[in-house]
């Protein structure tokens, strides 16, 4: 019955053609609406597509707020972050796998702990922290409270199990440091790993807000989804200006969208690797 | 020094880079936060008082908690259930060899990757009670359109629907994975045996992805406790404490209050919580290794 199939077919497209559009209208909407006049915004009905674009809006919020430098900001704070962590993870990934040592245990059990704790219920203490070291309203401090992940080190160890203890030992024999069997051997059969933390990690960070929105008060080092929070409260009047809203919000996603489209294969696989690693 | 004992700095080095910072940000904050929650410091005095069970009592005797308590339950059962769901259902729908499933795929994952603060704000555009989008719909169906954000009644649901948009992608991916390890001869012999499409899924799949299925569960739901960008951009917490879940009350009673104490008694509550639920996803995941190897 070929009728009878094409039809659940058409059907079966047909849910996820409604479904996909309706996940992704935010998006359009929110593009649209940037282009739209303040009156035409708080027309009832709405119109799908502005009667005369503004293309304007989108040069006039981006002049608003300093969003070049709060979007700066975030893109080097998440690239620092992806670099150390990158560092600490495959040299302490690399002494949990291929180097014995006494404290070996103790050290698990020290990150077995670090998994389970929900890192925003710290907050406030990790908050004191800074404080006393003088850290507060800094990158320095940003960065550093930032710069170790148990997920970053659980994915690289991961990958470092699948390298035989032979394939050391023979480069140990040969008189070679343990960072160059790291850099040499390791890390190249690590590499698909190593790049789905710095794209995972780069995303997080890149969005993170609760946490430097907490330890940064100067306006200068505000990054992308503070500036934003900020920009709609204050630059915005809470919804005198939608259009710039939505024109600010359009640029603060653009950069990860775009990210997005050009990973997302590499996002996608991740989540076999990423599922293995949370078991440990 | 001793070979053996050159080995051992050796491999401390290694270590220090990462053990360090854990042990600063992470470990020092874990025990510092149960010593506060045993004080009634205020941030400020040079003193903290020690003051035994008193926060923990006072917090069991107010109501307040719970209505957070309520407000957390709700939104962590009414976001990780639908996005599992739905997520299946999605993940279902795209597992055959369709045309265009990376194309539909895309646009539902595209969500998870973008700044919460910057969709929230894009959505509290959309639920907006006059002329949003949000109503607009629900009036062309006939129905009256509801303060989404500023009625006690709605605000959870609103905040609900945006956390849902996000994360649905992400299970879905997830059960994309898991659907791809079901063994392809389980399932002809489910057509052999002339089971339908229902009954292959309720007898062959679901048993066999059951620990994708706890895996996600308990993910999501820890997640979903430490939930604040998204309440912090659309409602605040308000209206009335409709939408303080645990996390927002300890973060209002520390950094607005400055009631350290008594924060700090909330935040106990929730690393309990998150560090049960870590272990039974850990039990579970040892027990059950035979169906993902």
């Amino acid at each position: 019955m070929p009728a009878i199939r094409n039809a659940r077919r058409i059907l079966h497209h047909l849910i996820l053609l409604l479904f996909s559009a309706a996940m992704a209208f935010p998006f359009y909407w929110m593009a649209t609406s940037a282009l739209k006049t303040n009156d035409e915004i708080w027309q009832f009905p709405p119109t799908l597509w502005p009667t005369s674009p503004q293309w304007g809006n989108y040069l006039e919020a981006w002049l608003e707020a300093p969003f070049w430098r709060y979007l700066t900001n975030s893109i080097v704070v998440a690239a620092v972050i992806v670099v150390l962590q990158a560092i600490n993870s495959a040299m302490m990934a690399y002494a949990l796998t291929h180097m014995r040592f006494r404290m070996k245990k103790a050290f698990t059990a020290i990150i077995m702990l670090g998994y389970m704790i929900p890192s925003t219920a710290v907050y406030l203490p990790s908050y004191m922290i800074l404080a006393k070291l003088n850290l507060l309203d800094s990158y320095a401090g940003l960065i550093l409270s930032n710069c170790v992940s148990v997920f970053s080190i659980f994915l690289i160890r991961q990958a470092f199990l699948q390298v035989s203890h032979e394939l050391v030992e023979a480069g140990q024999i040969d008189g070679a440091s343990h960072l160059r069997i790291l850099g040499s051997i390791l890390v190249p059969v690590a590499r698909s790993s190593f790049v789905v933390l710095a794209l995972i990690t780069f995303i997080d960070h890149y969005n993170n807000y609760f946490w430097p929105m907490l330890i940064t008060k100067n306006p200068d080092l505000q990054l992308v989804s503070a500036g934003l929070r900020s920009f709609f409260v204050e630059g915005g009047a809470y919804g005198l200006k939608w259009p710039l809203i939505m024109a600010a919000s359009s640029f603060t996603i653009a950069p990860l969208l775009v990210l997005f489209l050009f990973a997302q294969n590499t996002i996608m696989k991740s989540f076999n690797m990423s599922a293995g690693a949370s078991k440990g | 020094m001793t070979p053996d004992m050159a080995k051992e700095w050796k491999a401390l080095l290694f270590t220090l880079p990462a053990m360090i910072p854990l042990i600063i940000f992470w470990i020092i904050p874990l025990g510092t936060i149960f010593y506060l929650s045993f004080t009634d410091w205020d941030f400020m005095s040079p003193v903290k008082t020690f003051v035994g069970l008193d926060n923990y009592l006072y917090l069991f005797d107010n109501p307040a908690f719970y209505q957070s308590l309520r407000v957390t339950l709700l939104f962590c059962l009414g976001s990780v259930i639908p996005v599992m769901i739905g997520g299946l259902g999605l993940a279902l729908l795209l597992n055959r060899s369709l045309k265009g499933a990376a194309w539909y795929r895309t646009l539902m994952f595209s969500p998870w990757v973008t700044p919460t603060v910057a969709v929230s704000i894009v959505w509290s555009w959309i639920l907006e009670p006059k002329v949003g989008l949000a109503n607009t719909v629900l009036r062309w169906f006939g129905l009256d359109g509801v303060g989404w954000l500023q009625d006690t009644k709605w605000a959870l649901a609103g905040v609900l629907i945006v956390t849902i948009w996000k994360l649905i992608g992400w299970t879905m991916v997830f059960y994309i994975v898991a659907l791809q390890n079901v063994p392809r001869e389980l399932l002809q012999a489910g057509d052999l045996d002339g089971a339908g499409s229902w009954s292959k899924l309720r007898h062959i799949t679901l048993p066999l992805i059951s620990p994708t299925t706890l895996f996600l569960f308990i993910v999501q739901t820890i997640s979903a406790l430490q939930a604040y960008d998204q309440i912090n951009v659309l409602t605040q917490g308000g209206p009335a404490g409709s939408t303080r879940t645990l996390l927002y009350m300890y973060y209002q009673s520390a950094f607005e209050s400055f009631d350290i104490g008594q924060a700090s008694s909330v935040a106990v509550v929730l690393v309990l919580t998150c560090m049960l639920l870590s272990l039974v996803s850990f039990a579970i995941s040892s027990k059950t290794v035979h169906y993902t190897s």
